[in-house]
């Protein structure tokens, strides 16, 4: 087989050398023959001539050899390919256009699967990361839950389903002022992934063996050189931890930034929990759940066999737990790699990925039209051909070998796009968040990898099959007879094929656009929207608990002339969607309520109005007294046509359930006051849905602490931000105005109407030029035709009404068409964000006239070519 | 003219059997091989040498033969060829199916 290869390879390159050889060999053969003829008596001259005739047609003969070397298809595929190159050569403007155009949506492609690529498919840079998994649990309350230390450990010493594993729990401190993400972990954290230090040492075992003793730190190496200038001399010196002197002993090995989607910057041992985290618990003799569980799945075991194994070891360790806190599930989930592929991330990711793959098959439809185009022009030359003999299959071998050579470049010219968006994308994106937020941003390394280039050439060959391949089927089915004439003008009404082609470009476009302009507008709705709440002035401040510390705070606070009101609530607007718990009217039905535990300040800092009633009282906060103000909306739906004030909510919680412990106390709390409706924990929640605030202290540890300052909001921040660094070191976490947790909630949303809007103004333009280059091609081709009608007295305006109406008609379908898949992606938004009003008339409106207005004026300057067809011309060639 | 019609035309395909038969007694050039054809079918198949050559090449490429140059008996570079391990299996797999063929034909042209 080898040696047949060899063969053929030296045919191709060395094939004169061959041609050389066979003439030799036959020359040999004639002479032998001659020679024994005349060893028979004839004349030297007969002999050679009898010699000659055994033979017949000598360079049959040579051809025949040559193609039995199998040559042959090597040499199509070069000549083809130099037939190709010489006609772009010819065309080249043709030629640059078809790669501009599909490096664009091949680029853009790209630069999607790279991300997906980042977070979904290449796996951690641990040892064996496909053995990991990630187990959790549920319980009949449908909480999570995880596991206590105690737990922990007998789950690592059974080594049943799991031969190894680790307990960890995330960690978020400001290390000199800058948000760090960690994780405390048990001490084979290292070890049992098979990472090692770059610098000092990794985690050991012997690190986490005592709770509370080692104030250990090992650095991530990014972490190391971004934060502290990569310096060796780190190793042994102390960083501030929540507070908490730590020393550190390492920086990891470079590349490995833990086993979640966001980097991270450290990690410490899971035994410093209840030093780091005042008063958890962790290690108490009543110990919470305060670790999260990743183990190697033993490789017989299938995912659900390990959750069954789970489960049975939950039943027999959690065998007394009562009511809510009964488990009820687990779950078993990879952690390969940063986000495992489930259902719920399919779902999510699909609509984006959708948005991509339209804009790369608009670009194919624009090519596929253009090669249509370009197909049709060369019928004449195609034909001959076939005419001449060619086979179809040679033909449309020849078509798609230019597809693949204008898909070459573009792949590389695409690849060049996405790293340039790639880059351009993340430096936007730190650009336009609020600065305040920068720094909590934290992206994987997007490094192309070998998973890249086989997408893009999977992408790259796809698109060239798909704009190659039905212009080259099409292009070649002309009837011999006529194209020998040159006569298509029968042939040339624009085929369904390129109609249909223009159809989806416009309805891709009508999509794309009316989804940005829908994510836009409700954008604009969310910035100005009635959260009744006045956001501006309140600066939200998150403590490291150290003992002590919150009571010199709140005290500092409370003396600065600058915080006009102080208070706190354990969730602030903006920051999370609002836990619920079961309750409602004594003798009511039972409904999830949204709860929140504020100080009485808190309606006064954010400018809530209290509509009846009063506000809670300093007693009723520290004695968490059973008394509670609703929401306008709560009041109306728990005592319709009632007075609110005195009525009693009661909540449907069971004794034993440790999460809800705040609740014990007041299990029946009396109406106290009535605040009118607001925004609850995220952008995207509705303004009425029901809300009971329970009075806390600001003393309570835990609680956000809220105060309204005076003058410019981000410097009184700042200046609160130094004074609270230089009094009470380390006893911030975070401390940011609540206009900019507004902003980050909203961000997410502004960066995918940019997204969506960029995504279809590229495929406005695709489809401009698309249809652009059709009419063009399809009026230059009727030019006989429009010349006659003109010499008939048809008037130019006529024929500039015929081609726009046909272009028009097929920009009115796929107008319709959009328009119906956008109301369909309306719905989609609308069951999964609340405060989008989808059904915004005037995205709908503003997509589907900017579409048509563009078809328009793409279609007119051809028509209008069509209007000044020269009579003459077409009765001279006629 | 009588003895040049009691010649046959060889059929399709047989060519690369008879080839590869010969070049199981050893290396040999193309014109040993018309040579030998005659000699050993008495004359009755008549080889083109046109279609020799091709057939040599197509035997080549498909590497059940190797071919080399050598000097011939009287001293001229010939090409020379022989037969692989992989042509001597072709070899075998192809008279079977000859004999089976042949066998056949026997068989339905005996019928009455």
């Amino acid at each position: 087989m080898l040696a047949a290869l060899r063969l053929r390879l030296r045919a191709l390159f060395r094939g004169s050398a061959m041609d050389a050889e066979l003439d030799e060999e036959l020359r040999y053969h004639l002479d032998a023959e001659t020679e024994r003829n005349i060893t028979r008596g004839m004349s030297p001259q007969e002999a050679a001539l009898a010699a000659r005739r055994g033979f017949g047609n000598p360079t049959q003969l040579k051809q025949e050899a040559r193609d039995s070397w199998g040559r042959s298809w090597l040499e199509r595929l070069v000549a083809d390919t130099r037939y190709a190159l010489r006609s772009f050569r010819r065309a080249p403007g043709f030629a640059v256009t078809v790669v501009a155009t599909i490096a664009l949506g091949l680029g853009l492609n790209t630069t999607a699967f790279t991300i997906f690529d980042a977070y979904v498919l290449r796996p951690m840079a641990v040892r064996d990361p496909a053995s990991l998994y990630q187990i959790t649990w549920h319980d009949r309350g449908d909480r999570v839950r995880g596991f206590s230390w105690r737990d922990y450990e007998d789950i690592r010493n059974t080594r049943e389903a799991l031969s190894e594993s680790f307990a960890f729990r995330s960690i978020f401190s400001r290390i000199d002022s800058l948000p760090a993400y960690g994780q405390l972990v048990s001490g084979n954290f290292f070890s049992m992934l098979g990472v090692g230090a770059a610098l000092g040492r990794t985690l050991l075992a012997s690190d986490a063996a005592e709770p509370g003793t080692l104030a250990v730190v090992v650095l991530s190496y990014d972490t190391w050189r971004s934060r502290f200038g990569g310096d060796s001399s780190i190793i042994g010196k102390t960083i501030r931890v929540r507070g908490q002197a730590m020393q550190v002993v390492g920086v990891a090995a470079r590349g490995f930034g833990g086993l979640g989607d966001t980097p991270l910057d450290f990690w410490a041992p899971a035994t410093m929990n209840d030093v780091l985290f005042d008063g958890d618990g962790a290690f108490s003799s009543h110990q919470t759940e305060a670790f999260w569980l990743i183990g190697r799945l033993r490789p017989e075991l299938t995912p659900s066999q390990g959750s069954a194994w789970m489960m049975s070891w939950l039943r027999a360790h959690h065998s007394d737990a009562r009511g809510r806190d009964v488990p009820s599930d687990a779950t078993v989930q990879s952690r390969a790699t940063s986000i495992a592929l489930t259902p719920e991330f399919v779902i999510f990711f699909t609509p984006i990925a959708t948005a991509f793959v339209l804009v790369l098959l608009t670009a194919c439809a624009n090519v596929a039209n253009m090669m249509l185009a370009r197909g049709l022009a060369r019928q004449r030359e195609l034909g001959i051909r076939l005419s001449l003999g060619a086979a179809r299959g040679r033909l449309v071998g020849q078509l798609l070998t230019e597809a693949v050579l204008l898909a070459v470049p573009a792949a590389l010219l695409g690849f060049a796009i996405s790293r340039f968006t790639i880059g351009g994308g993340v430096r936007l994106m730190f650009a336009t968040i609020p600065a305040e937020l920068g720094p909590y941003l934290r992206i994987v390394p997007l490094a192309p990898d070998g998973r890249i280039f086989l997408f893009m050439l999977v992408a790259a060959v796809t698109a060239a099959l798909l704009f190659g391949l039905a212009p080259a089927l099409q292009a070649t089915r002309p009837n011999i007879v006529q194209a020998t004439r040159g006569d298509f003008d029968t042939d040339i009404r624009p085929s369904r094929l390129r109609n249909s082609l223009i159809v989806a470009q416009v309805t891709t476009c009508v999509l794309l656009l009316v989804c940005a302009g829908i994510l836009f507008r409700g954008v604009g709705r969310m910035q100005q929207m009635e959260i009744g709440i006045q956001t501006h002035g309140v600066v939200r401040l998150d403590l490291q608990e150290h003992p002590g510390a919150r009571a010199r705070v709140l005290q500092l606070l409370h003396d600065r002339p600058d915080v006009r009101m102080l208070g706190a609530a354990s969730d602030p607007p903006f920051g999370r969607r609002f836990p619920t718990v079961p309750g409602g009217a004594v003798n009511g039905p039972v409904q999830p309520i949204s709860y929140d535990f504020v100080t009485g300040s808190y309606f006064g800092l954010f400018g809530i109005p209290i509509i009846r009633g009063r506000t809670f009282t300093a007693q009723e906060e520290r004695a968490g007294a059973a008394v509670v103000i609703v929401s306008d909306a709560t009041a109306r739906a728990l005592w319709p046509g009632r007075e609110p004030v005195g009525q009693v909510v009661r909540l449907t919680i069971d004794s034993t359930s440790g999460a809800l412990a705040p609740f014990r106390s007041r299990r029946e709390a009396t109406v106290i006051g009535v605040a009118a409706n607001v925004v609850l924990g995220t952008v995207i929640d509705p303004l009425d849905s029901p809300v009971a605030y329970y009075p806390s202290s600001a003393e309570n540890g835990d609680m956000p602490v809220l105060m309204r300052v005076t003058g410019p909001q981000g410097l009184a921040a700042r200046r609160i931000d130094s004074a609270l660094a230089q009094r009470v070191p380390g006893s911030v976490e975070e401390l940011h105005t609540i206009d900019d947790y507004m902003y980050g909630g909203i961000y997410p949303f502004r960066a995918t109407y940019w997204i969506a809007g960029a995504l279809g103004v590229i495929a406005l333009l695709l489809t401009l030029t698309g249809v652009y280059g059709v009419l063009s091609y399809v009026v230059a081709q009727r030019r006989k035709e429009l010349g006659i009608r003109i010499a008939l007295g048809a008037s130019a305006w006529k024929l500039v009404g015929l081609v726009l109406g046909q272009s028009m008609r097929l920009c009115a379908i796929g107008l319709v068409a959009g328009t119906v898949l956008a109301l369909g992606v309306a719905r989609l938004f609308e069951a999964n964000i609340v405060r989008l009003d989808t059904y915004e008339p005037a995205a709908f409106a503003g997509g589907a006239l900017l579409v048509m207005l563009c078809c328009l004026v793409a279609s007119y300057i051809p028509s209008r070519r069509a209007g000044k067809a020269d009579p003459m011309e077409a009765l001279r060639s006629g | 003219m009588a003895r040049k019609s009691a010649k046959i035309d060889l059929l399709q395909g047989t060519l690369d059997l008879i080839v590869l038969k010969l070049l199981r007694a050893g290396a040999a050039n193309g014109w040993q091989l018309t040579q030998s054809i005659q000699a050993i079918s008495h004359g009755v198949l008549d080889v083109n040498y046109g279609s020799l050559y091709p057939a040599l090449r197509r035997l080549e490429a498909r590497g059940w033969v190797s071919a080399s140059w050598a000097s011939s008996e009287n001293n001229r570079r010939a090409r020379y060829y022989q037969l692989t391990a992989a042509g001597r299996k072709q070899l075998e797999a192809e008279r079977a199916s000859w004999e089976r063929f042949s066998q056949a034909l026997g068989l339905i042209l005996q019928s009455e």
